[in-house]
C-alpha cells in the first residue's frame, strides 16, 4: 500500500516538474500569439539554446548558477536579434509565411548547435544547493526536481501578479482583447509586443538551463518540446496566461502518467486530449477573448 | 482643425468612401448622418488610421494624418467612441478607464477618474465589475468616459445612441451637450435625427460614399425632401 502510494507521488512529482517546464515555454508563445497572432515555431529552439548555453556557461564559471543567471540573458538577446532581423519584418506577411521563415529557423538552430556544441549530448551539473535526494511523505526525491517544480510555480505566481496588478499588464491583458482600440487609446501595441517577446524568449532560455541537468542536453531538444508546447497554447486557448497553466498542467500530467500506466497509448494520449478538447472547447479551455 | 479632403477608404480592394470631404472647426460639434453601410464607421475608422485602404488627405492641425499608426493619431489628441463600443473584457471599469488616464493625465485638472465618475455615477457603483458584466448603456458611459479620459482636443463619437434605452439616450445627450458647452470639439456619426441634429453645428449627409447634403440643423429640419432621399425619417 505504501509503494503503491509513494509511486503516486513520485509521478506526480514527475508530472509537475513537466508542467512547469511546459508551462515556462508556452506562456510566452501563448502571449505573443494572443498579442499579435505571430506563432514562433523556433519557439523551441530558443529552449535548445538556453541548455547549450547553459552548459556553456557553467563549464566556463564552473557553477550552475552561471547558467541559471547567463541563459535568459543570452537567449532574450538572441530573441531581440530575431526580431530585428525578421520578425518585425514579417509582422504584415501573413501566417503562412510567418510559419514558413520560423519553421525555417529551428534548421538554422539545428546547424548552428551542430556547429557550435557538436552531436554528442551533452550534461550539466546540479547545483551543490539542491544536489542529492530529500525523503519526505515516505517518498525519496531528487531535490534539485522539487527545486524546478518550486521555480516554476514561482514565475507563474509573479507573471500572475504582473498580467493581473500592474499597468504593463492590462496593457497586454486589452491589447490581447482588442488590438486596434488599444491603439486608439494611445498604446504603441507593437513595443508592448518587443518587450512580451524578449520576456517569452529570456523564460524559454531560462526553461532550457533549468532542464538541462535532467535532460540529457541534445541538438533536436528544442524540436521534441515544441509539439507539445503548441499542444498546451491550443488546449490553454491562445493567448491566455490561465489557459497555458491550466494545459501544461495537463500534458504534463497526461504524458507521465500515460508514460507509466499505459506506455503502448502514451504516444497517442497527448494527441487525443487534443482532439476531445478542440471538438468539445474549439477555442480552448481558457479563451483569451472574452 | 480636422480636415479630410478627397477621402477614399475602404477593405482590401473593396472601396467604400468615394471623394469624400468635411472638416471639423474647433469648438464645433460637426454632426455625420446617412443610412446604413453608406460609410459613416469606415470613414472614422480612415481618420484614427485602422484602415489599411486609404488614399487623400486627413488633416489634424494641419498635420497629415495619413499614414501614422492609430496609437500616434490618438496621442495627438484624438479620441474614438467605436460603434461596437470596444470596451476590453479582460479589464475591469477601473482598468479601462486608468489605461486611458494614466497615459493622458494632466496636472492642470482637465479630465480625471473623479471628474468622470461624477459625470457617470453609474460607472462608479461598477468600478471593480468586469467589462462585460455591464449593460449596453454603462458600456456606452465607459466608453466615452475612457474617451475623455484622454483628455482629446477632439471627441469623435460613432452612434452612441444606437440601442440604447430613450432614458439612456437622455442622459448621454445631457453629457454631450455639456462637453459641446465646453467648447469640446466633437465629430458625431448618429442616425438618430433628433438627438444629432439638436447636439450639432453643422449637419452632413453622407450617401453612396460621399457628403451629399451640407447645411445647418435648421436647414435639415426643414428640408423634408432631403430627409426623405438620403435619410427616410
Ligand atoms: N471589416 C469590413 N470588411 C469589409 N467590408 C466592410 C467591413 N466593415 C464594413 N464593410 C462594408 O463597408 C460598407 C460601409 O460600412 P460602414 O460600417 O462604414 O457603414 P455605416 O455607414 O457605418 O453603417 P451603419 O449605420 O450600419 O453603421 C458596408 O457595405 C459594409 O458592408
Ligand atoms: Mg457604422
Amino acid at each position: 500500500m505504501t509503494a503503491d502510494a509513494s509511486f503516486w507521488i513520485v509521478q506526480t512529482l514527475n508530472a509537475l516538474q513537466l508542467s512547469m517546464l511546459l508551462f515556462l515555454l508556452s506562456v510566452g508563445l501563448t502571449v505573443i500569439f494572443g498579442l499579435l497572432h505571430f506563432v514562433n515555431l523556433a519557439h523551441g529552439s530558443l529552449y535548445a539554446l538556453g541548455a547549450f548555453v547553459g552548459v556553456s556557461a557553467s563549464a566556463f564559471a564552473g557553477s550552475y548558477w552561471a547558467a541559471f543567471a547567463v541563459a535568459p540573458v543570452a537567449v532574450a538577446l538572441v530573441g531581440i536579434v530575431l526580431y530585428v532581423a525578421l520578425i518585425r519584418r514579417m509582422r504584415n506577411a501573413g501566417p503562412m509565411n510567418q510559419v514558413l521563415v520560423t519553421f525555417g529557423l529551428i534548421f538554422v538552430f539545428l546547424d548552428l548547435f551542430r556547429l557550435g556544441w557538436g552531436d554528442i549530448p551533452l550534461g550539466m551539473a546540479e547545483p551543490d544547493l539542491f544536489s542529492g535526494r530529500t525523503e519526505f511523505l515516505g517518498i525519496v526525491y531528487p531535490t534539485y526536481r522539487l527545486f524546478i517544480i518550486g521555480l516554476g510555480l514561482v514565475v507563474l505566481a509573479a507573471l500572475s501578479l504582473l498580467l493581473s496588478r500592474t499597468q504593463l499588464g492590462a496593457i497586454v491583458r486589452a491589447g490581447v482583447d482588442n488590438g486596434d482600440m488599444a491603439a486608439c487609446l494611445g498604446i504603441n501595441v507593437e513595443r508592448v509586443f518587443f518587450v512580451v517577446f524578449c520576456l517569452g524568449c529570456a523564460l524559454a532560455g531560462l526553461a532550457g538551463a533549468v532542464a538541462a541537468p535532467v535532460l540529457s542536453v541534445t541538438t533536436d531538444m528544442g524540436t521534441a518540446i515544441l509539439i507539445p508546447t503548441l499542444v498546451v497554447v491550443v488546449i490553454g486557448g491562445l493567448g491566455s496566461l490561465r489557459g497555458a497553466i491550466a494545459g501544461s498542467l495537463l500534458i504534463g500530467f497526461v504524458q507521465t502518467f500515460g508514460a507509466v500506466l499505459a506506455p503502448q497509448a502514451a504516444a497517442v494520449a497527448v494527441y487525443a486530449l487534443l482532439a476531445v478538447v478542440l471538438i468539445l472547447r474549439p477555442a480552448g479551455l481558457f479563451p483569451a477573448r472574452g | 482643425m480636422l480636415e479630410i479632403e478627397d477621402l477614399h477608404a475602404g477593405y482590401g480592394e473593396t472601396w467604400v468612401t468615394h471623394g469624400l470631404s468635411l472638416s471639423v472647426a474647433p469648438g464645433r460639434v460637426l454632426a455625420v448622418l446617412g443610412r446604413n453601410g453608406v460609410g459613416k464607421s469606415t470613414t472614422l475608422k480612415a481618420i484614427m488610421g485602422l484602415l489599411g485602404s486609404v488614399r487623400g488627405t486627413i488633416r489634424f492641425d494641419g498635420r497629415p494624418l495619413l499614414g501614422l499608426p492609430p496609437y500616434r493619431i490618438a496621442t495627438l489628441g484624438i479620441a474614438y467612441v467605436p460603434e461596437t463600443r470596444d470596451i476590453f473584457p479582460s479589464l475591469t471599469v477601473r482598468e479601462n478607464l486608468e489605461l486611458a488616464a494614466r497615459r493622458f493625465g494632466r496636472p492642470d485638472g482637465a479630465w480625471t477618474l473623479e471628474r468622470v465618475l461624477d459625470l457617470f455615477p453609474r460607472l462608479r457603483e461598477r468600478l471593480d465589475n468586469g467589462g462585460t458584466q455591464l449593460s449596453g448603456g454603462e458600456q456606452q458611459m465607459l466608453a466615452i468616459a475612457r474617451a475623455l479620459l484622454m483628455n482629446p482636443r477632439l471627441l469623435i463619437l460613432d452612434e452612441p445612441t444606437e440601442g440604447l434605452a430613450p432614458i439612456v439616450v437622455q442622459s448621454i445627450h445631457a453629457v454631450l451637450d455639456g462637453l459641446r458647452g465646453e467648447g469640446l470639439s466633437m465629430l458625431l456619426v448618429e442616425q438618430n435625427f433628433g438627438f444629432a441634429t439638436s447636439l450639432a453645428d453643422e449637419v452632413r449627409v453622407m450617401g453612396r460614399g460621399t457628403v451629399v447634403w451640407a447645411g445647418s440643423p435648421a436647414d435639415i429640419r426643414a428640408d423634408t425632401a432631403v430627409q426623405a432621399q438620403w435619410l427616410g425619417v
